[in-house]
């Protein structure tokens, strides 16, 4: 039995034979409703599994700068077409390497609500996504909730995609960092990478992050973290589409890009 | 036997009450089933765009929907944008553009149109583009497509949404060929 959000993943896995044809799919548009919303509290989002991206685009998450790391996402994500019926927790549970949400979200360190009848758990998304296409998810549970606290005021995000065109595609590189200013000094920095190393899965590069953390951002930093830093903790995996090298070469690049648009943002830029 | 699960469709403002198995998909119920067939399947799996239809007023890839999950949901295809003997003014502006090649994405197009304008009267040329990018066109019309979602819009802004197809059959020949 598998539950059916918004089918863009889950039919074309079953179509191409990629996963062993479920005897019963648990249509979730009856509670889709209940399901889909953003709400803003005091200290956090919350944020509704079912909630297609065109939802997410018409709340806070596209207004506030805090968040703007999920505008990149929204735009480089499929098709408009199929941002309407697309739903976020459907991207988190297809647990793939090159997954825009995950990617994304791990810099915002969210904590993910599964429901059973056994009642409410609460997981970190490493403890979720175990690796590629395999979760810490039981048959009868289900994903509810993504609660996403709230990033202190000076704070924005950047997500960046790397490919050779910009929608309908998976990405070579993606990346995606929330950062911190206090005046020009990096309070806090995340990072995050499709893949770090072993797990072909989102995960954060800690090491650059404890490296950039209360330094003062300019040129010479962010190049210092990319050029020396990431390497040393960074292992990238040759495949059909590109080499190795080309991988951490353009990681590098996402990720000092990354860093300066999100410094533009919090001062109010683009 | 093969279990059917019945599911209320509204499509192009007719209602149907349909008996279908679990894993039919949208398009072959309305390609197949009801005979609808602008709704065109190019890759089956939501890369190419060409099986767009409206699902409640939303752009929606027929070919990743099951139909028994749409129990109650209004459906519009292309067939539905006008009655008989008329044209809707997204398809006058694609004619008169010249977007029409091949024709297979072309439904597709004008749908992801309706949509947009349905939003919006003055769509942002970023707008347009999103919009658009959601089909692909093997013939390359994008350019025409792209002036087509204007005149549209032109032609809705001033009230005029349908036109008599003779008259518009009959002014295509006056139209210089290329532009």
């Amino acid at each position: 039995m598998k539950p059916l959000a918004g089918g863009t993943e889950l039919l074309l896995l079953i179509r191409d034979k990629k996963i062993p044809t479920p005897k019963y799919l648990l249509d979730l548009n009856a509670i889709r409703k209940e399901l889909s919303y953003v709400k803003l509290e005091e200290d956090k989002v919350r944020i509704g599994a079912a909630t297609t991206l065109y939802e997410l685009s018409q709340s806070i998450l596209h207004k506030d700068k805090r968040y703007a790391g999920f505008v990149d996402v929204f735009y480089g994500f499929a098709t408009m077409a199929m941002r309407f019926y697309a739903t976020i927790g459907g991207n988190i549970l297809s647990a793939t390497q090159y997954n825009d949400y995950l990617t994304l979200l791990t810099v915002y360190e969210p904590e993910l609500v599964l429901v059973s009848k056994e009642g409410e758990r609460r997981l970190t998304l490493e403890q979720l996504v175990l690796d590629k296409r395999k979760l810490a998810i039981k048959p009868d549970e289900l994903l509810k909730e993504i609660i996403i606290p709230v990033p202190p005021e000076n704070t924005s995000s950047s997500f960046m995609k790397f490919d050779r065109r910009r929608i309908l595609i998976a990405g070579v590189v993606t990346g995606a960092v929330l950062l911190t200013l206090n005046d020009n000094v990096i309070e806090d920095v995340k990072i995050s990478f499709d893949m770090i190393r072993e797990k072909r899965v989102p995960g954060r590069a800690k090491k650059t992050e404890e490296f950039l953390r209360g330094k003062e951002l300019s040129e010479e930093v962010v190049e210092e973290a990319a050029e020396k830093i990431l390497p040393s903790e960074m292992e990238r995996v040759s495949d059909w589409w590109t080499t190795a090298e080309y991988r951490l070469d353009m990681s590098k690049v996402v990720l000092k890009r990354n860093i300066f648009r999100a410094a533009r943002r919090i001062r109010g830029g683009k | 036997m093969v279990e059917t699960i019945r599911v209320n469709l509204k499509v192009n403002g007719k209602q149907y009450v349909l008996d279908i198995p679990p894993d039919e998909r949208l398009i072959d119920t309305l390609r197949y089933r009801l005979g609808f067939t602008s709704v065109k399947e190019g890759c089956g799996r939501g890369e190419c765009g060409s099986c767009i239809v409206l699902v409640n007023g939303l752009p929606r890839h027929s070919c990743l929907t099951l139909t028994a999950t749409l129990d109650g949901a209004e459906i519009l295809t292309v067939e539905g944008l006008a009655p008989e003997g008329k044209l809707h003014a997204i398809q006058v502006a694609f004619l008169e553009t010249r977007g029409v090649q091949c024709g297979f994405c072309t439904p597709a197009f004008m749908l992801l149109t309706k949509a947009l304008l349905d939003k919006t009267l003055d769509p942002s040329d970023e707008e347009i583009k999103q919009w658009l990018a959601s089909a692909i066109c093997r013939c390359g019309s994008y350019h025409y497509y792209f002036k087509a979602v204007r005149k549209a819009a032109e032609y809705l802004k001033k009230g005029k949404i349908l036109f008599d197809e003779k008259e518009v059959r009959k002014n295509l020949y006056k139209l210089p060929l290329l532009r």
